[in-house]
C-alpha cells in the first residue's frame, strides 16, 4: 500500500498547481478550471486518509469518501454557478477577463 | 371641606375643555370657564363656613403650633424616592386649609368670577375669545394651587404655571410688537427670582430632607438649622418673592405688563399673582420671623419700593401704567407691612387692595374700552359720559388713599401700627411720606381724567354693556364692606385679627392718634392735589422747575430699565458670546468635528489596500496560510 505521505505530497503539489493557475491566470474560464484542481487535491487526500485509517469492522470508516462525495456534489453545481455567471459578466463587458471587473474599490 | 381640592380641579379640566368648546362657538367660550369658577366660589363658601364653625373637630385639622390657628391637611401620596432609611424623599400631594390660604384663595375666587364676568362685554369680538378664557381658567386653577399647597414642590410648580399664564395673557395679543416684548420682560425678569425661589427650595430639601413646610418650620424650631442658614434660605425665596411680586429692582416688568387686556391687569397683575411674593412670605413666616436680618430686609425692600413706585406713579401720564406703579406700591406696603411683624395687616390690606384694584383696573378699562385712550392728559371730564364709572373709580381711590370706613383704611392703619410699634422713627416718617404720597397720586388719577375740562370731544365714545358695570358694583360694595370685617362687632363677629394671626390672636387695634395723624395726611395730600390738578395754582409749576432734575429721574423711571439693559449690553451679552465662542471652537469644531475629521483621515489613508483586483486578495490570504502553517510547524518542533 503506498503511504499517506507520498498520497499528501500529491495532493500538496495538485493544489499548489490550482493555486498557481488562480493567481496567475486571468481569464476567468482557467481560474474556474484551477479552482476545480485545488478541490481535487482536497478529494484526494480525503480519500486517501479515509483507506488508510480503517477502524474495526466495515464501514467503520466512511468519513472520508463520504466527504469525498459530497464535495464532488458541491463542485459540480459550483461550476454551474460560476459559468452562469461568467456568461452574464460576458454579456455585460465582452470580455471574461477578471482585471476589468474591479467594481468594488474605492 | 375636603372637597376643597375641586376648585383648582374643576378650573383646570376647564382649560382643555374650553379649548375645544371654542371651536364649536367662540362667543360661547366664556361659560365654561365662568361655571367652573361658580362653582368654586359656591364649593369655597361652604368650606369657609365649614372651617369657621365646626373646623377643629375634624380629624385632620390640628393646631398649628406657629401661627396658632386651626390648620387642615389634606394629602395623599404622591412620589418616594432614594433608600428607605437613608436618603428617603416621600412627597405627598397636599394641600392646607388655614386662615391664610382660605383669605387669599377667597380673594382670587371672587375677583376672578368678577374680571371673568366683566371680560365677557370687554374681550366680545375678539378673534381670540375662547384663547383667553381657557387660559384665564388655567390661570385661577394654578393660582389656587399655589395658595393650597402645603409642600414647596406643589407650590414651585403652581408658581410657574402662574407665570406661564401671565406671560401668555401679557402677549395675548401678540401682534403688537410691545405686547410681545412686555410678554418676554415680565417672563426674563420675574425668572431672575424663580430661580433664587429654586435654589431656596432645593437648599431647604438638602438640609430638611423633605419639600413639607411643616418639616422646615419644625426643623426651624428645634434649632436644626443655623441661623445663617435660614437668612440664606429666607433671601433666595424672598428673591422669588420679588420677583413675582414686582419688588425693586424687580419692578420693571409690571407696568410693562398693561400691554394685556384690562381684565388680565386686573386680575393677575393687580389683586392676585402680584400678591403671591406676599402669599409665600406671609406662608413662610416661621422662616423668616426667626432671622431679624430678613424681617429688616424685607422690611426696607417694601419701604423702598413702595416710595419708588408711588413717585413714579405721581408722574404717570398712562392711566393703566399709574395704576400698575400704585400696585407695586401697594405690594411694597405689604412686604413693609410683613417685615414689621404686621402679618395680619399684610393680609388685611392684601385683601383690600386687592378688591379696590380690581376695581380701579375694571374701571379704567371701561375709560379705555369706551374712549380708547389711555393718556391722562387727554382726558378730561369723563364724568358727563360715564357717571357710574367715575363713582365706582372713585370708590377704589378713596379706598386706597386711606380714607375711613372704605376697606382700605382699615389695613392701612393696621399696618401704620405695626410700623409704629415695631420700627423705628425713621420708618414711621417714611411711611407717613407714603400716605402722602398715594393721597395724592389717587386724588391725581381721579381729578385729571374725570373731572376738569374735556381735552377732547367724546362724541364716538362707545356705551358701556350693563356686564361691564355690574360686576363692578359687586367688586365696589366689597370693598365699602370688607375693612368692616377688620373691627370687632359684639355678639357677631370677632375681628378678622382672631381669624387670621401669626402667634396669637389680636383684636383690631385702631390707635386714634395715629387713624388721625394719617387721616389729616391724606387729607392734606387730597387739598394739595386739589390745588395742584384742579385748581393749577403758579406755585406748582415754581416747584416743577426748582425740581425739575429729581423730576426728570422720577419720570425715567430712576434709569432702571436703562441700568439693566446696559448690563444685558454690557455683561451678558458679551459672556453669552464668549461662551458662544467657547462652544463653537472646543466643543463644536474640535470636540465633535475633530474625531470625526480624524476617522475620516485613517479611513482614505486606509482604502489604498482596497485594489478590486482578486488575486491580490487570494494571493494575500494563501501568504497567509503559508505564514500560518510555517508557525505551527515551528511552535511544533
Amino acid at each position: 500500500m503506498v503511504p499517506l505521505f507520498y498520497i499528501n505530497i500529491l495532493s500538496v503539489l495538485l493544489f499548489g498547481i490550482g493555486l498557481y493557475g488562480v493567481l496567475s491566470r486571468r481569464s476567468a474560464i482557467l481560474i474556474i478550471m484551477a479552482i476545480e484542481l485545488m478541490l481535487n487535491a482536497v478529494n484526494i487526500n480525503f480519500v486517501a486518509a479515509a483507506a488508510v485509517h480503517e477502524g474495526s469492522g466495515m464501514f467503520s470508516n466512511f468519513d472520508g469518501h463520504i466527504i469525498a462525495i459530497f464535495i464532488i456534489t458541491i463542485a459540480a453545481a459550483e461550476v454551474g454557478l460560476a459559468l452562469a455567471l461568467v456568461l452574464r459578466i460576458f454579456k455585460n463587458k465582452s470580455s471574461v477577463n477578471v482585471d476589468e471587473f474591479d467594481l468594488m474599490r474605492w | 371641606m375636603v372637597y376643597f381640592w375641586l376648585i383648582p380641579v374643576i378650573s383646570l379640566i376647564a382649560f382643555p375643555v374650553t379649548i375645544v368648546f371654542s371651536r364649536v362657538t367662540q362667543q360661547r367660550a366664556w361659560i365654561i370657564p365662568v361655571f367652573a369658577i361658580g362653582i368654586g366660589l359656591i364649593i369655597y363658601c361652604w368650606a369657609l363656613l365649614e372651617y369657621v364653625i365646626i373646623g377643629s373637630y375634624y380629624d385632620n385639622c390640628l393646631h398649628d403650633v406657629f401661627t396658632g390657628s386651626i390648620s387642615c391637611h389634606y394629602a395623599i401620596n404622591w412620589f418616594m424616592a432614594g433608600v428607605p432609611g437613608t436618603d428617603f424623599l416621600d412627597t405627598s400631594l397636599g394641600f392646607v386649609i388655614d386662615p391664610l390660604s382660605l383669605a387669599v384663595a377667597g380673594l382670587g375666587i371672587v375677583v376672578a368670577l368678577m374680571v371673568q364676568i366683566y371680560s365677557i362685554g370687554y374681550m366680545k369680538s375678539d378673534p381670540r375669545f375662547g384663547w383667553y378664557y381657557s387660559v384665564q381658567a388655567l390661570f385661577i386653577s394654578s393660582m389656587l394651587i399655589l395658595v393650597l399647597a402645603d409642600n414647596f414642590l406643589l407650590l414651585y410648580i403652581a408658581w410657574e404655571l402662574v407665570g406661564l399664564c401671565s406671560y401668555l395673557l401679557i402677549g395675548f395679543w401678540y401682534e403688537l410688537p410691545s405686547a410681545k416684548e412686555a410678554a418676554k420682560k415680565a417672563f426674563t425678569v420675574t425668572r431672575i427670582g424663580d430661580v433664587g425661589l429654586l435654589i431656596g427650595i432645593l437648599l431647604i430639601w438638602y438640609n430638611v430632607g423633605s419639600f413639607n413646610m411643616s418639616a422646615l418650620f419644625s426643623a426651624i424650631d428645634s434649632g436644626e438649622l443655623n441661623g445663617t442658614l435660614i437668612s440664606v434660605i429666607g433671601f433666595l425665596l424672598f428673591l422669588g418673592a420679588m420677583g413675582k411680586s414686582a419688588q425693586f429692582p424687580f419692578h420693571i416688568w409690571l407696568p410693562d405688563a398693561m400691554e394685556g387686556p384690562t381684565p388680565v391687569s386686573a386680575l393677575i397683575h393687580a389683586a392676585t399673582m402680584v400678591a403671591a411674593g406676599v402669599y409665600l412670605v406671609a406662608r413662610t413666616y416661621p422662616l423668616f420671623v426667626s432671622s431679624d436680618f430678613m424681617m429688616l430686609f424685607v422690611a426696607v425692600i417694601g419701604l423702598t419700593t413702595a416710595i419708588g413706585a408711588a413717585l413714579i406713579c405721581l408722574f404717570s401720564i398712562d392711566l393703566k401704567r399709574a395704576l400698575a406703579y400704585s400696585t407695586i406700591s401697594h405690594l411694597g406696603l405689604m412686604f413693609l407691612s410683613l417685615g414689621c411683624f404686621g402679618y395680619t395687616a399684610a393680609i388685611l390690606h392684601l385683601l383690600a387692595h386687592g378688591f379696590s384694584k380690581a376695581l380701579l383696573f375694571l374701571t379704567a378699562g371701561n375709560v379705555m374700552h369706551s374712549i380708547e385712550e389711555l393718556d391722562i392728559r387727554k382726558m378730561g371730564n369723563l364724568k358727563s359720559i360715564m357717571p357710574a364709572t367715575t363713582i365706582l373709580f372713585i370708590i377704589g381711590a378713596l379706598s386706597l388713599a386711606g380714607i375711613p370706613l372704605l376697606s382700605g383704611f382699615w389695613s392701612k392703619d393696621e399696618i401704620l401700627v405695626s410700623v409704629v410699634n415695631n420700627r423705628g422713627i425713621v420708618f414711621v416718617l417714611l411711611t407717613m411720606l407714603l400716605v402722602f404720597i398715594s393721597g395724592l397720586y389717587m386724588i391725581r388719577l381721579v381729578l385729571i381724567p374725570f373731572f376738569g375740562t374735556s381735552r377732547t370731544d367724546y362724541t364716538d365714545a362707545h356705551n358701556l354693556p350693563v356686564v361691564m358695570i355690574w360686576p363692578l358694583i359687586v367688586l365696589a360694595l366689597i370693598v365699602f364692606t370688607f375693612g368692616w370685617l377688620a373691627i370687632y362687632m359684639p355678639g357677631i363677629y370677632h375681628s378678622f385679627g382672631m381669624f387670621l394671626y401669626y402667634g396669637h390672636p389680636e383684636q383690631f387695634h385702631l390707635d386714634p392718634v395715629i387713624a388721625v395723624i394719617a387721616l389729616i395726611v391724606t387729607l392734606a395730600s387730597f387739598t394739595i392735589g386739589y390745588l395742584a390738578y384742579s385748581k393749577k395754582l403758579d406755585i406748582f409749576t415754581t416747584i416743577k422747575t426748582v425740581l425739575a432734575r429729581p423730576i426728570k429721574l422720577i419720570e425715567k423711571k430712576y434709569y432702571i430699565d436703562e441700568f439693566f439693559q446696559l448690563c444685558v449690553d454690557k455683561i451678558m451679552m458679551p459672556l453669552s458670546r464668549l461662551v458662544s465662542f467657547l462652544d463653537r471652537v472646543f466643543v463644536n469644531d474640535k470636540g465633535i468635528n475633530g474625531p470625526a475629521y480624524a476617522v475620516n483621515m485613517i479611513g482614505s489613508l486606509l482604502r489604498y489596500h482596497i485594489t478590486g483586483k482578486i488575486y491580490v486578495y487570494l494571493g494575500l490570504m494563501a501568504l497567509g496560510f503559508l505564514a500560518m502553517s510555517i508557525t505551527w510547524l515551528l511552535v511544533s518542533y
